[in-house]
C-alpha cells in the first residue's frame, strides 16, 4: 500500500493542469460569465469554511449518509440473508427486487417529500433505499457462494442452522457486501446531496441550493469543491474499512500481511 | 496426551454432548443382547439420487461394520461413491434404505461423538479465523468453559505438532500443516469416531507419510475408532485393522480383508515385509479384476 513518490508526484501534475486549465477557462473564452476564477472561488473556500453554519450543514451531510449507509448495510444484509438462503424468500421477493432494481432513488423524491416533508427523515429514507437494494442483491450473491465443504464441515459438527448463517455464511458472503458497500458509499453522499438540492432536505445540498438561488456562484463552486473532497474521504475511509474487515480474503492479504 | 483425553470425555464433554444425542438419534432396542453392538453398523444402506426414470443409484448394498478402537480402510475405484457412503454416515445425507447405526442407534442427523476431516482442507477451514479460532468453531455450541474451551485447543494442537502456528491464518500455512489444523479441530471436538475421507490425498508423498503416522498415533494416544477412505491401497494396507473392497457401479462390498500387519507400524519397516506385499497385492487384485 506504500505510494511510490513518482506517482504522487504525477497524480500533483494532472491535478494541477486541470486547476490550471479551469482558470485559464474562466479567465478567457468565459470571462464574466457564471464560472468564478480559481482565485475567487478559492477566496470564497476560505471565508465558507469559517462560518459555523458551513460545518453544521456540512456534519449534517456526512450524519445524514453515513445514518443511511449503515441503516442499509443491517437490513440489506440481513434480507440478503434470508433471500439467498430460502427458496420460498426468494421466490417471493425476486420479481419486486428486480423491478425495484433499476429505479433511482431520486425518481420516488417528490413522493418521500410529500409524506415526510423536507426533513433530514427524508434524506435518509432516500439514501437508506438508493443503498439498499445493491447490498441485498450483492449478499445474495455471497451467500450463494460460500462453500457448500465449509457448510457441510459445519453441520457435521453439530452446529444449527442459524449458527451456520452467523458464523459461516455471512463470513463467507463478506467481500461480496464489502463491494457493495464501497460502491454505494459514494452514492450515499450524492443522494444526500441531491435530497438537499431538490427536496430542501437539510446539509451541503440545501446550503448549494440557496447559493445558487443567490446567485452566489463562488460560493456555490466553494461548496462543490468541499463536495468532491467529501467524496474522497468517504472513498477512502469506506476502502480503509474493507481491507480491515476482509484482511483474510485473497485480494487483501498480501497488503495485510507483509 | 492419553490421559487429557481420555478423563475429559466422563466430565464435561459427555454431559455436554449428551443432549445433542436423544436428538440426532432413534433409540432402537438391539435385537442382540447377547453381544454389545459394533462402534458403527452398516447394514444394507443404499443411496438413491433423484426419482423415477433419473434416479441414479450411487449405493448399492453396503454391510460392514467397525469395532471401537479399529481402523478401516474403505477402498474402491474412484467415482464409486466413497463420499456419498461418508454424507450418510455422518448424517449429511439421508440414505435410501438400509440403515447405519452407531452403537445400535440409527443415525439420522450429525452423531455428537462423530468428528468429519475433508480432503479439501482449504475449503473446510475458514479463512477468516486463525488456526486456533477455527479449531474453537465447532466447540461453541457446546458451551463449555472457558479453561476447558483453551485446554481442549491446546492439547489438539500439541498433538499435531502445531502449537506455534495457533495464531496464524490457515493459509498462511502449508498444505499438509493445513490437513493437521483439520485434524486437530476434529480431535478438539474430542469425537469417539474420527472418519476422514481421502484425507491426505492433496498433499505431497512425504507429508502424506507424516500424516499417516499421526492418524496411527491418534488411534493409539486416543483410542478412537477410524474410518478412513482412500483410494490409495497401500495406504489402506498400512493404516488398516481391516480393509473394505468397494466395486462399482453402483457400489457393493467386494470382500472385507483382514490386514495382520504388527504393530507398531512404521513407515519403512512396514512397508517392506513380504506381508505388506501380499496384502496390498490381494487387494489391488480385487480392485483391477473387472467385475
Amino acid at each position: 500500500m506504500k505510494i511510490q513518490p513518482k506517482t504522487l508526484l504525477t497524480s500533483a501534475a494532472g491535478f494541477l493542469v486541470a486547476v490550471a486549465a479551469w482558470q485559464l477557462v474562466a479567465t478567457g473564452p468565459m470571462a464574466g460569465g457564471p464560472l468564478p476564477t480559481v482565485t475567487s472561488v478559492a477566496v470564497n473556500l476560505a471565508a465558507v469554511v469559517v462560518t459555523e453554519a458551513f460545518w453544521t450543514s456540512l456534519a449534517t451531510t456526512v450524519g445524514i449518509a453515513l445514518l443511511g449507509l449503515l441503516t442499509s448495510a443491517v437490513a440489506g444484509i440481513a434480507l440478503g440473508i434470508l433471500v439467498g438462503s430460502f427458496e420460498p424468500f426468494r421466490y417471493a421477493t425476486v420479481a419486486v427486487l428486480e423491478f425495484l432494481k433499476p429505479i433511482p432513488p431520486i425518481v420516488i423524491l417528490p413522493l418521500v417529500v410529500l409524506v415526510l416533508g423536507p426533513t433530514g427523515q427524508m434524506s435518509w429514507f432516500l439514501v437508506f433505499l438508493g443503498c439498499l437494494l445493491p447490498i441485498i442483491m450483492q449478499t445474495v450473491d455471497g451467500v450463494h457462494d460460500a462453500d457448500p465443504v465449509a457448510r457441510d464441515t459445519a453441520r457435521s459438527y453439530g452446529l444449527k442452522e442459524p449458527e451456520i448463517l452467523l458464523r459461516v455464511v455471512l463470513p463467507s458472503a463478506m467481500p461480496f457486501i464489502g463491494t457493495a458497500i464501497r460502491v454505494a458509499a459514494p452514492g450515499a453522499l450524492i443522494i444526500t446531496v441531491v435530497a438537499g438540492l431538490l427536496g430542501g432536505g437539510p446539509g451541503l445540498g440545501q446550503s448549494i441550493y440557496q447559493a445558487q438561488a443567490g446567485g452566489d456562484y463562488p460560493t456555490l463552486y466553494a461548496l462543490v469543491i468541499v463536495l468532491g473532497v467529501l467524496g474522497m474521504f468517504f472513498q477512502g475511509a469506506t476502502s480503509a474499512v474493507e481491507r480491515r474487515m476482509l484482511h483474510w480474503h485473497e485480494s487483501f492479504r498480501e497488503a495485510a500481511h507483509r | 496426551m492419553k490421559t487429557i483425553f481420555s478423563t475429559s470425555r466422563t466430565s464435561s464433554a459427555a454431559t455436554a454432548a449428551q443432549p445433542g444425542k436423544n436428538a440426532m438419534t432413534e433409540e432402537i432396542a438391539p435385537a442382540d443382547t447377547t453381544s454389545a453392538p459394533p462402534r458403527l453398523d452398516v447394514s444394507h444402506l443404499a443411496k438413491t439420487y433423484g426419482m423415477g426414470d433419473k434416479a441414479r443409484t450411487v449405493i448399492e448394498d453396503l454391510t460392514f461394520t467397525v469395532d471401537a478402537g479399529e481402523v478401516v480402510c474403505i477402498v474402491g475405484p474412484s467415482g464409486v461413491g466413497k463420499t456419498t457412503l461418508l454424507k450418510c454416515l455422518a448424517g449429511l445425507h439421508p440414505s435410501s434404505s438400509g440403515r447405519a447405526a452407531i452403537d445400535g442407534r440409527t443415525i439420522s442427523g450429525p452423531p455428537p461423538e462423530m468428528a468429519l476431516v475433508f480432503q479439501d482442507y482449504n475449503r473446510s477451514l475458514m479463512p477468516w479465523l486463525t488456526v486456533r479460532k477455527n479449531l474453537m468453531l465447532p466447540l461453541r455450541h457446546l458451551h463449555l468453559s472457558a479453561a476447558e474451551l483453551k485446554e481442549r485447543c491446546d492439547d489438539a494442537l500439541a498433538a499435531v505438532g502445531l502449537s506455534h502456528a495457533e495464531h496464524q491464518y490457515p493459509w498462511q500455512l502449508s498444505g499438509g500443516m493445513q490437513q493437521r489444523v483439520a485434524i486437530a479441530r476434529a480431535l478438539a471436538y474430542r469425537p469417539e469416531i474420527l472418519i476422514m475421507d481421502e484425507p491426505f490425498a492433496s498433499v505431497d508423498a512425504q507429508t502424506r507419510f507424516d500424516l499417516e503416522d499421526l492418524c496411527l498415533k491418534i488411534r493409539r494416544d486416543f483410542n478412537m475408532t477410524i474410518l478412513v477412505v482412500t483410494h490409495d491401497i497401500d495406504e489402506a494396507v498400512y493404516l488398516a485393522d481391516r480393509v473394505v473392497v468397494l466395486g462399482s457401479k453402483p457400489a457393493r462390498v467386494l470382500r472385507i480383508v483382514d490386514v495382520d500387519l504388527p504393530a507398531p507400524r512404521d513407515q519403512i519397516t512396514t512397508r517392506s515385509l513380504p506381508e505388506f506385499a501380499r496384502q496390498r497385492t490381494d487387494v489391488l487384485s480385487l480392485i483391477k479384476r473387472p467385475a
